[in-house]
């Protein structure tokens, strides 16, 4: 699951009113080199797949993508992406204001338990669901079920916004004779739209590439027929539809960046200085609105995590007889190994690209960075088919199937999100302060460790930990690459899930949410802090 | 305690020229302020001093020791130059000691030279502080402090007082001077205030279009500017023509006595006058140069207004800087009188 690439825009304005950044006028040319070879890496599944399709004929390709299946996937695809889309923006705006800007009981709790869902792998959600009532499969059930795993995407960077923009513009309007429901409509939304668009965004691509989830509901959509066809080894229906689907994803980005367009922006004027301002008094909505948060958070967290301790409960002698418990804990190792391994491998990747990014201007900076951002569109069973069909073709198999590729392949896939940590991470720390340590005496080498990367660290941890969340709930791609008998703990749950085995399968969605909760946890401590460290 | 020599520096970023063969001359332990409007290159002067940035063009010395020129270039690092960023630019992550002694070797981070250091800047018992529970002053003197730390041959401020209140400001510009009368260090300050500049620096150096157009003591700078462009430029000037004869200058606030340093050859002929505002008084008769008031500023400790002569129309309004007295309403008749000497250029 991807996480909120809205956060951007509070971090745009954090860097706008930062001051001594991104003004350097030597060649980065190491720099410019490292940023390229890693666009370079995130281009290769998109090259590889067109390499191939054009390979595959044309005559062919038009047979496999214009048929009745073809469209079915795209009906299926398109109006699940829609409504769940509306569902997230409406729900996850709307809590974010109640949290961050009403008098609501308890906003504190709230806010930490609207959150949580996000950590529970959407195939946990649907598996909570599906397996206590039957009714919850199809579309409805993927609606439901989407609707209330995802919508934490609107939800965080919505809140992030409305905390850095300024309540002032609100009353302003209220002044100038605009009641209190068209301030909302024309104000705080206004405020918001960047980040709304941006959740919007996330949700849109993460339905896209959603596989686990539609597999347990029934529910067929591109990815899990790409799947399917890759599993039964139609190599060049999987391109095909790949081809599809990668344009699919590349239609949402392009009209998220049409809608947004300039406007929208969250801008402050004068220093950033946190007001306090009262709160808006719900009134008599006080106790619907209470009702309506208990019965989100009952839906989004209760409701799988209720279901995982039932079904492990129903089965408690065998789920926890030594041998369960030793590929437990095997599974454990393995899934906090990878997402480490991939944490890490994204964050080093992203750190020259970002520092491009935010420490000098020109065109082929702009456009190394964007191009690595192509990677959002490419949902995960497409890098994962091409990096293993690459393997396969100009390799002659090897590297197939070792770690090292599936670690590469959660690299590819998780860029963007380490990108967006470590360019905020890089924003605080502007080059001002590396010219004041250089006067002091100190050489590059000493000024990064010293001063770049102290300020930076804690941004650091948080894109390793968005990537590290991001591979413990994986499971598209980690089944298909991972390495032949190894087992992480997202593909256990998965093979006793499809044997029906829901009582071995519940140990495993547990301790998938728990690995998953602490890097949440940590994440949300960074971008809880207070966003501007003045000096 | 080193001086600094610029020469002939040039720095062009894409089409635009900045600085334009520079020179410049900076005694040892004096405090030099280069003053400017905003986008004149100041910053790019402190910061090419510093070695942020390369010369395109020409030499700069410091302590005799070339620091940037053809084929030689010293890295920031280790020119020993303090540097005091506008904004402060205080390390987030470190205590106030901690910045303090950033610079320092290991051993030396933490004890007497820094605890000296607070003293100095006098923040005493600031040490553990973070930057972010410092006001705008304070943060500023620790910014100082670091500079000094490292006991550098030449401290550069980057615009230091610009970020702070007005009532602020006047305070630890006055401490700051004192430290560096005190430390003996060579100082280069940038500002586009003149009052700044004036009042802190030992020497003003104005920077326009690229060059230094002159650099003397403040007094120097204000009366006997090196032409009327820039005498204007530095504080508010009537330019007059004037006729001298020996030793006097006859202007239409009548006969002035010159100013012996405007070297005016044979001392006679055609000049422009420069009479600053508050060279010209309000006479208690009508022994003077007749007026009326077409504006009136007033200021609490002074007024400024400005005054048409009544004879002649094709005179731009004189500015008059006056202490004291009743409000003078725009219409009203006054009558004007100067007071030499006055500072005097050859007409063109």
């Amino acid at each position: 699951m991807t996480l909120p690439a809205g956060i951007q825009d509070v971090q745009d304005v954090q860097h706008a009113t930062g001051t001594g950044a991104g003004r350097r006028t030597s060649r980065p040319v190491a720099l410019l080199t490292a940023s390229a070879l890693v666009a370079a890496l995130m281009a290769v599944p998109l090259v590889f797949l067109l390499i191939e399709a054009a390979g595959s004929g044309a005559g062919e390709l038009k047979g496999l993508i214009f048929r009745s299946l073809t469209w079915s996937l795209l009906w299926n695809t398109v109006r699940l992406a829609a409504v769940v889309t509306v569902a997230c923006a409406v729900i996850g705006t709307g809590a974010a204001w109640c949290v961050e800007r009403t008098d609501l009981p308890g906003r504190r709790v709230w806010a930490v338990l609207v959150v949580i869902p996000l950590a529970i792998p959407d195939f946990v959600v649907s598996f909570g669901w599906n397996s206590l009532w039957t009714w919850a499969h199809g579309f409805t059930g993927a609606v439901i079920v989407m609707t209330l795993a995802v919508y934490p995407l609107v939800y965080l960077p919505v809140a992030a916004s409305l905390r850095v923009a300024d309540p002032g513009q609100e009353e302003v309007a209220r002044s100038l004779g605009v009641g209190r429901v068209r301030t909302f409509a024309r104000i705080t939304l206004g405020q918001a739209r960047g980040a709304i668009l941006g959740g919007c965004l996330l949700v849109a691509l993460v339905l896209l590439a959603e596989f686990g989830a539609f597999e347990i509901l029934g529910y067929q959509t591109f990815t899990t027929e790409i799947f399917t066809e890759f599993h039964g080894y139609s190599f060049a229906a999987s391109c095909a539809l790949s081809l599809v689907l990668v344009l699919l994803s590349l239609l949402v980005l392009a009209g998220e960046g049409a809608l947004r367009g300039r406007g929208g922006r969250v801008t402050r004027t004068g220093p950033m200085t946190q007001r306090i301002t009262p709160p808006q008094r719900l009134g008599r909505l006080r106790w619907p609105v209470l009702a309506l948060f208990a019965a989100l958070v009952l839906l989004a967290l209760g409701i799988p995590v209720a279901s995982a301790v039932y079904w492990m409960t129903a089965g408690l002698p065998p789920a926890l007889s030594g041998g369960a418990n030793v590929s437990l804990l095997n599974a454990a190792a393995h899934t906090a190994g990878y997402g480490a391994a991939a944490g890490a491998l994204a964050t080093v990747l992203a750190f020259p690209v970002a520092l491009l990014a935010v420490r000098h201007a020109g065109r082929v900076r702009h456009l190394l960075e964007r191009s690595t951002y192509l990677v959002l569109g490419m949902p995960g069973v497409v890098v994962a088919f091409a990096l293993s069909y690459f393997t396969e073709r100009y390799t002659a198999g090897f590297g197939y199937g070792t770690p090292a590729l599936l670690t590469a392949c959660y690299a590819v896939m998780f860029f963007p999100l380490a990108l967006v940590g470590v360019k905020a991470s890089l924003a605080r720390a502007p080059v001002a302060l590396d010219e004041v340590a250089r006067s002091l005496g100190q050489r590059r080498l000493a000024v990064l460790c010293r001063v770049t990367a102290r300020i930076a660290g804690p941004g650091l941890v948080a894109a390793f930990c968005l990537v590290f969340l991001s591979v413990v709930t994986e499971l598209t791609a980690t089944l298909l690459l991972i390495p032949t008998g190894t087992q992480t703990l997202a593909t256990q749950f998965w093979s006793y899930e499809t044997n029906l085995s829901y009582s071995q399968a519940a140990p495993f969605a547990l301790v998938m949410i728990v690995v998953a909760a602490v890097p949440s946890y940590l994440l949300w401590r960074f971008f809880q802090r207070p966003a501007i460290t003045r000096g | 305690m080193r001086d600094v020599t610029v020469g002939g520096l040039g720095k062009t970023f894409g089409a635009q020229s900045v600085l334009a063969g520079l020179d410049l001359e900076v005694p040892a332990g004096s405090l030099t302020a280069i003053l400017g409007p905003s986008g004149s290159g100041k910053t790019t002067l402190l910061r090419l001093l510093a070695g942020f940035e390369r010369a395109d063009t020409g030499t700069i010395g410091i302590g005799g020791v070339l620091v940037d020129g053809p084929g030689a270039y010293l890295p920031p690092e280790r020119r020993r130059i303090g540097y005091v960023p506008q904004e402060g630019s205080l390390f987030p992550h470190l205590t106030v000691a901690g910045n303090i002694g950033f610079g320092l070797p290991a051993g030396q981070r933490r004890g007497g030279k820094v605890d000296a250091l607070l003293e100095t800047v006098g923040l005493g018992g600031f040490g553990r502080r973070y930057p972010h529970q410092l006001s705008g002053g304070q943060q500023q003197r620790v910014a100082l402090a670091r500079a000094l730390a490292i006991e550098p041959a030449v401290v550069l401020l980057d615009e230091p007082f610009a970020s702070l209140d007005a009532h602020l400001r006047a305070s630890v510009r006055a401490d700051v001077q004192e430290i560096f009368r005190r430390a003996g260090t060579t100082a280069v300050l940038v500002t586009h205030d003149q009052d700044e500049a004036l009042s802190v620096a030992d020497r003003v150096a104005a920077l326009r279009d690229g060059r230094i157009a002159q650099c003397a003591p403040p007094e120097d700078l204000y009366s006997r500017p090196a032409n009327p462009r820039l005498a204007s430029f530095i504080g508010e000037a009537n330019l007059l023509e004037g006729v001298v004869s020996g030793a006097t200058v006859k202007t239409l606030l009548g006969a002035l006595p010159l100013d012996p340093a405007a070297a005016i050859p044979g001392a006679a002929g055609q000049v422009t006058v420069l009479i600053r505002p508050e060279q010209i008084d309000i006479a208690p008769n009508e022994d003077g140069l007749t007026a009326h008031v077409t504006s009136y500023r007033y200021h609490g400790h002074d007024a400024v207004l400005c005054a048409q002569p009544e004879d002649d129309a094709g005179v731009a309004p004189l500015v008059v800087r006056i202490t004291g007295g009743p409000h003078r309403p725009v219409g009203s008749a006054v009558t004007l009188r100067a007071r030499g000497p006055v500072f005097a250029w050859l007409a063109d």
